[in-house]
């Protein structure tokens, strides 16, 4: 079949599905996920057929990628704005990432959502949320990027506040929409400010202009057309300071947490600069500024997520951290190891989600980990599943988190970001400890259930189960197969090659990297990249070390009893660092204050002038004339004289103004 | 076929039909209404069908000699731009009928007079090419709407009716003198000859090459400037809309928005560019920047409105103020942003305020703090409502975003910093639809509503057709906006070569100085009312109000 027919396929099956349970779904009830399931696994083939096609540079692929155009959207004179997708290697390993996660969520929430009456709603929603996300990767220029950019928000707000009788729910679902406007505001006069300098919204054409030599002075400098992007992206992706969104964003079904909070919609921003990465590397200050926020979020979240008690909390901030490592790779330079901790995340992310719902399920909607505790063997599945999905994240080899994490690290230290490197260490520490302080209280040691839910606790369905192990999969070895058989395993056994992920993507980044003046330095497994790849794996063992002595352990051999009082004694040696990572460094205070408080407040302000000033005015006006009426019918006496002075002296000012006028 | 009057059918078709119901039986009347509004409605779409947008200047154009001692005729004619805002009209004037069946129990037979009488003079104010016709339907439009707020509407409906009328008249008069000091300047221009001093075509034609004086023009536009600021309407002349909203029957609300509005929007663009090139050029930095303040001060004062329809209100003097932003900041896609943006403010504007109806017929109230949990008592009701409020937010895909992108592109190829501000409209847009919306929709039924939970249906099928036609534009011009950007690309070209004709004006000391000296004397007015009348205006409103009421 024709790739003309099939690109549109991948988003049309979403799409008829959204529509169809949209309108009939209430009738379907318990069977209101056939039709959207199928749709999502009829796209997820469609996807696979375009995405091999595309990686293997066929036809009509070839080595840049292909696109295919659909109407001319918005013919405004000079603005000429077509809709069309576009697919390319970047474009295709972002379909892996979504279609994959988004057929298993779709599966898994069968069994999560089994026993809501609204189903037949999360399910049109979660196509919704599908077909978003296709056009935001699929789209060809930067006004359907943006149209994409919101309706994953919109879906986004839908989803959250999916249980909308919930306040908490509702306050989420407004929270992460508005925040995500203010960086939306950015991205948009960012797109706008691309259409001043190169005439063009075309992706591709556009970034060609702006890339190009010839053309030198530019009306808005190129850092800020940068800047702007960016901060559409930090909102999106939940980087600081508009990361607050995304930890309320939890109120959410956990299948959603999973999908659009870990694994897709959140990766937008790191898409979109990763897309972009020419306008970046033109801007290398913009760069660095990247790499900051990057950086700085990232152990940011993960101070945070050291003492979270929610389970799903833990892993939003976890989730924000990763993000940071993403943007801190994109600011270095390292364009393909944050597309493949993008894809590497996604996958053990996703993974360690759906687990938590399938821990949450069992211990019937508790989300609280001082209420769990030695789960291991009544739920071993998502046990297991969560355990590989913890060693993944903590940057143990050879699971996947290892290979793109350190791909990370040893980039930022190649390129010269040395403090970047520092602090990416300091945060694996931190990573490999949280992670593994989840798992401790939530399965190791002793049951701290409530003793009325204790004998119910059950393993959760197949449909649930499934999704879980299919995820562990990647989870275990996409790290080797992305890299096989370049660095790290490859020199080891003494192959050579760059590992087919840097094959892929070289294409779509060595524009910006040439920009940057970065080249491909040789692996030297007994030189730098091994002390490299040797501090990491320490640290993270030393994370995960610390914490089994405190939150216990049992994996086979190993048994550890927790130490409550061993943490107690620990937060009380650092008492502020403790409450600071409690209270989240008080932005949401922060934040209450500055739009609940002064906002509110202006905005009555704004309110009170208007209708006691402006409004005032007018009114007092309307007074004054029925009250100088009153006075001004004295002169009407009667008397012709009066009228005649009268005529007369309003022809002489008539008169005057006439001349002045006229004169002038 | 060829030879039918067509714009004629279009504007007067509506009057017959109000004949013909004044003198029928009243159970009638709504169902003859209903039915005349369809049938201008569909000679207004093929109307469309006969206009070709690849021809510049005006046509299907129909010329009478009316007074011939001062030149005025009888003349209708169309461009892009009017044929857009008259199909507008026409298709809102049906909508409105249709929505007004259950809402409106008393006087039905005049309610329907009102509002068929009402579309003539917004039809003919788009389609009149004589600036004394014009003057005449713009007058025309008051008289209905006027008798539709201050007998069909909520309490306190004199005195919003009356504020209303005189506030516009306010500007009409001082337009009327405008239109006459021009037909003056030109007659004068033209060696003493009357003709074509009130023909449009025939002004605009002097004003591009001759050109009017530097005083009249300053003046001139100000007073044609006055009068559509006021309805369209810009801060600070704005306070009239949410008190006439506030008290209009649903219908009325929804043209009010829905078109009344517009017609500002049209006037800048065919009179005071056209005209007036000189002082628009040298006025338009303080248009631009009363817009910009508009876009936000609408939206941060509509943050904190307790009542649904006062929200919407303030909702539009924000969206309106992208209108005038895209008009006067003269750039091509910014005009056409604001163009659309007049378009899908009346589709959006007017679902909304249908959807506020729809709650009001069966709750009667409107107060904010009083709903909640609409989700669960009418989820058709909560999803309809969820649609517009997101178009209203300028979701793209839908079509509120198009017009707002298009205007926000244009002003900032020409001033970045403005389209900077204004662009902080979209988190504070989002901000307070959102939040009312959390609170009508979200959380737990309130105490109010379970209370009245047995008057609490569903939309009937009525009110669903009412908005589908509504969400189907707005979905259809959301993805192919090419419909509207080709009709209306001839009008925004004319309108911008008229601008571009435009000369540098010294600008007249005059005008500051008088605008400074209204503002200083309405601030002492106000001072003085405060400190010597013994009460303002917060004593006045009910004051006037309460015995009109009463009786």
């Amino acid at each position: 079949m024709s790739h003309d027919l099939l690109i549109p396929l991948i988003i049309a099956f979403p799409l008829a599905g959204f529509l169809i349970t949209a309108v009939i779904g209430r009738r379907l009830g318990a069977n209101a996920f056939w039709i959207p399931v199928g749709a999502v696994v009829l796209s997820w083939l469609v996807a696979m057929l375009v995405v091999v096609a595309a990686l293997t540079g066929a036809e009509p692929y070839g080595e840049h990628g292909y696109g295919v155009t659909l109407w001319t959207w918005i013919p405004a004179g000079a603005l000429d704005i077509t809709a069309g997708f576009f697919v390319d290697s970047l474009t295709a390993a972002l379909l892996i990432v979504v279609t994959t996660i988004g057929m298993l969520v779709h599966v898994y929430s069968i069994g999560y959502m089994a026993h809501d009456p609204g189903r037949w709603r999360f399910f049109a929603y979660l196509n919704l949320f599908m077909v978003s996300m296709l056009l935001l990767v699929l789209a060809d220029s930067w006004l359907v990027l943006f149209v994409a950019w919101e309706l994953v928000g919109l879906c986004s707000y839908l989803l959250i506040g999916f249980w909308y009788r919930k306040r908490s729910a509702a306050e989420a679902s407004k929270k992460a929409f508005i925040v995500n406007r203010v960086g939306d505001v950015g991205f948009i006069l960012g797109l706008i400010a691309i259409f001043v300098n190169t005439g063009t919204l075309n992706i591709r054409d556009s970034i060609d202009v702006l890339t190009s030599e010839t053309l030198v002075a530019f009306p808005i400098p190129v850092a800020l057309v940068a800047l702007l992007l960016f901060a559409g992206a930090v909102g999106k992706s939940a980087q600081f300071p508009l990361h607050v969104w995304l930890p309320d964003a939890m109120e959410g079904p956990t299948p959603v947490s999973a999908l659009i909070h870990a694994a897709t919609m959140v990766n937008a921003g790191v898409y979109m600069v990763a897309r972009a990465n020419p306008i970046f590397a033109s801007a290398p200050d913009v760069m660095v500024v990247v790499a900051g926020i990057g950086i700085f979020t990232a152990i940011l979240a993960a101070s945070i997520a050291m003492t979270q008690t929610d389970i799903k909390r833990v892993l939003a901030y976890s989730t924000l951290s990763q993000l940071g490592y993403m943007f801190a790779s994109l600011g270095v330079g390292a364009f393909t190891a944050a597309i493949f901790h993008l894809m590497t995340h996604g996958f053990f992310k996703g993974l360690l989600f759906l687990g938590s719902g399938s821990v949450i399920h069992a211990v019937h909607e508790e989300q609280d980990m001082r209420r769990m505790g030695g789960l291991a063997k009544k739920i071993p599945h998502t046990y297991w599943t969560m355990l590989i999905g913890a060693v993944a994240i903590s940057g143990i080899p050879p699971l996947a988190g290892f290979f793109s994490k350190d791909e990370i690290l040893g980039e930022a230290f190649k390129l010269g970001f040395t403090w970047v490197w520092a602090i990416g260490i300091v945060v694996a520490v931190m990573t490999a400890f949280y992670m593994f302080r989840l798992i401790g209280l939530t399965f190791w040691g002793e049951s701290r259930v409530d003793p009325a839910v204790e004998p119910k606790i059950h393993e959760s369905p197949r449909t649930m189960t499934v999704p879980l192990w299919l995820l562990a999969i990647p989870s275990l070895v996409l790290g080797v197969l992305l890299t096989w058989p370049g660095p790290p395993l490859g020199p080891l056994l003494g192959l050579d090659g760059t590992g087919p992920l840097h094959t892929w993507l070289h294409g779509v980044f060595e524009p910006g990297l040439e920009l940057l003046g970065h080249h491909e330095s040789e692996f030297a497994l007994l030189g730098i990249d091994g002390v490299l790849i040797a501090v990491s794996v320490a640290v993270a063992l030393a994370g995960m070390l610390l914490a089994w002595r405190l939150f216990g352990v049992e994996i086979g051999p190993f048994r550890g009893a927790q130490r409550p009082e061993q943490v107690k004694a620990l937060t009380a040696r650092v008492p502020g660092l403790y409450r600071a990572s409690v209270n989240k460094w008080w932005f949401d205070d922060l934040n209450h204050v500055i739009f609940v408080v002064i906002g509110g407040f202006s905005a009555r302000a704004a309110a009170w002038f208007d209708s006691h000033v402006v409004d005032g005015i007018v009114n007092g006006i309307g007074t004054v004339t029925r009250r100088s009426g009153g006075g001004l019918s004295q002169i009407q006496t009667g008397r012709v004289q009066n009228y005649a002075l009268g005529i007369a002296l309003g022809l002489i000012v008539m008169a005057g103004s006439y001349l002045v006028i006229v004169g002038r | 076929m060829a030879d039918l009057p067509l714009l004629s059918i279009v504007t007067f078709a509506p009057l017959v039909g109000a004949l013909v119901i004044a003198f029928a039986p009243a159970r009638w009347a709504r169902l003859l209404a209903l039915a005349t509004a369809l049938a201008t409605w569909l000679v207004s779409l093929y109307a469309v069908t006969r206009f070709d947008p690849a021809l510049s200047g005006f046509q299907l154009v129909e010329e009478v000699s009316w007074i011939p001692l001062f030149g005025i005729e009888y003349k209708l004619g169309t461009d892009g731009l009017a044929l857009v805002l008259v199909v507008l009209t026409t298709t809102l004037t049906w909508i409105s009928i249709l929505a007004s069946f259950k809402p409106i129990q008393t006087r039905i037979k005049e309610y329907m007079v009102s509002f068929l009488i009402l579309e003539v003079g917004m039809v003919g104010v788009f389609l009149a090419l004589d600036t004394f016709l014009f003057y005449i339907f713009w007058e025309v439009v008051l008289v209905p709407m006027y008798l539709i707020i201050g007998i069909w509407g909520g309490a306190n409906r004199i005195y919003a009716t009356i504020k209303f009328v005189l506030y516009t008249l306010v500007g009409s008069l001082l337009m009327l003198v405008a239109i006459l000091a021009t037909a003056f300047a030109f007659q004068e221009a033209n060696g003493g000859s009357w003709v074509g001093a009130f023909d449009f075509e025939v002004l605009r034609a002097h004003a591009a090459t001759a050109g009017f004086g530097d005083a009249l023009q300053m003046l001139a536009f100000a007073a044609f400037f006055l009068a559509f600021a006021i309805k369209i309407p810009m801060v600070p002349f704005h306070t009239w809309l949410p008190d006439a909203h506030v008290e209009a029957p649903t219908a009325g609300s929804v043209i009010l928005a829905g078109i009344l509005l517009k017609l500002g929007g049209y006037g800048f663009i065919r009179y005071n560019l056209a005209l007036y090139p000189d002082a628009a050029q040298a006025y338009a930095p303080l248009i631009v920047l009363l817009s910009v303040i508009a876009i936000i001060y609408g939206a941060i004062v509509a943050m904190v409105q307790p009542d649904l329809k006062k929200l919407v209100a303030y909702s539009s003097v924000s969206h309106m103020g992208f209108v005038t932003l895209g008009i006067f900041i003269f750039q091509p896609q910014a005009m056409d942003g604001a163009i659309l943006q007049m378009v899908n403010h009346g589709l959006i504007t007017g679902a909304l305020f249908l959807l506020v109806g729809v709650i009001y017929e069966r709750t009667h109230d409107r107060t904010i703090a009083k709903m909640g949990g609409l989700a669960g008592l009418t989820p058709v009701y909560a999803a309809v409502f969820g649609f517009f409020v997101f178009a209203s937010a300028g979701l793209p895909g839908l079509s509120g975003f198009v017009g707002e992108f298009l205007a926000l592109l244009g002003t900032f190829v020409v001033n970045p910093w403005a389209a900077g501000v204004a662009a902080l409209v979209m988190i504070l847009g989002a901000a307070y639809l959102l939040w009312m919306f959390q609170r009508v929709v979200f959380g737990e039924p309130s105490e109010f509503l379970l209370g009245i939970r047995s008057h609490l249906s569903d939309m009937t099928p009525t009110e669903i057709l009412t908005l589908a036609p509504l969400g189907a534009l707005v979905v259809v011009f959301g993805l192919f906006p090419g419909i509207l950007l080709d009709l209306i690309g001839g009008s925004v070209t004319s309108a911008l070569d008229a601008v571009g004709h435009g000369s540098a004006i010294s600008v007249d000391p005059l005008v500051p100085a008088v605008g400074l000296g209204i503002v200083v004397a309405a601030v002492i007015v106000q001072l003085a009312n405060a400190l010597f009348g013994g009460g303002g205006a917060g004593e006045d409103q009910p004051g006037e109000a309460a015995p009109e009421g009463a009786s």
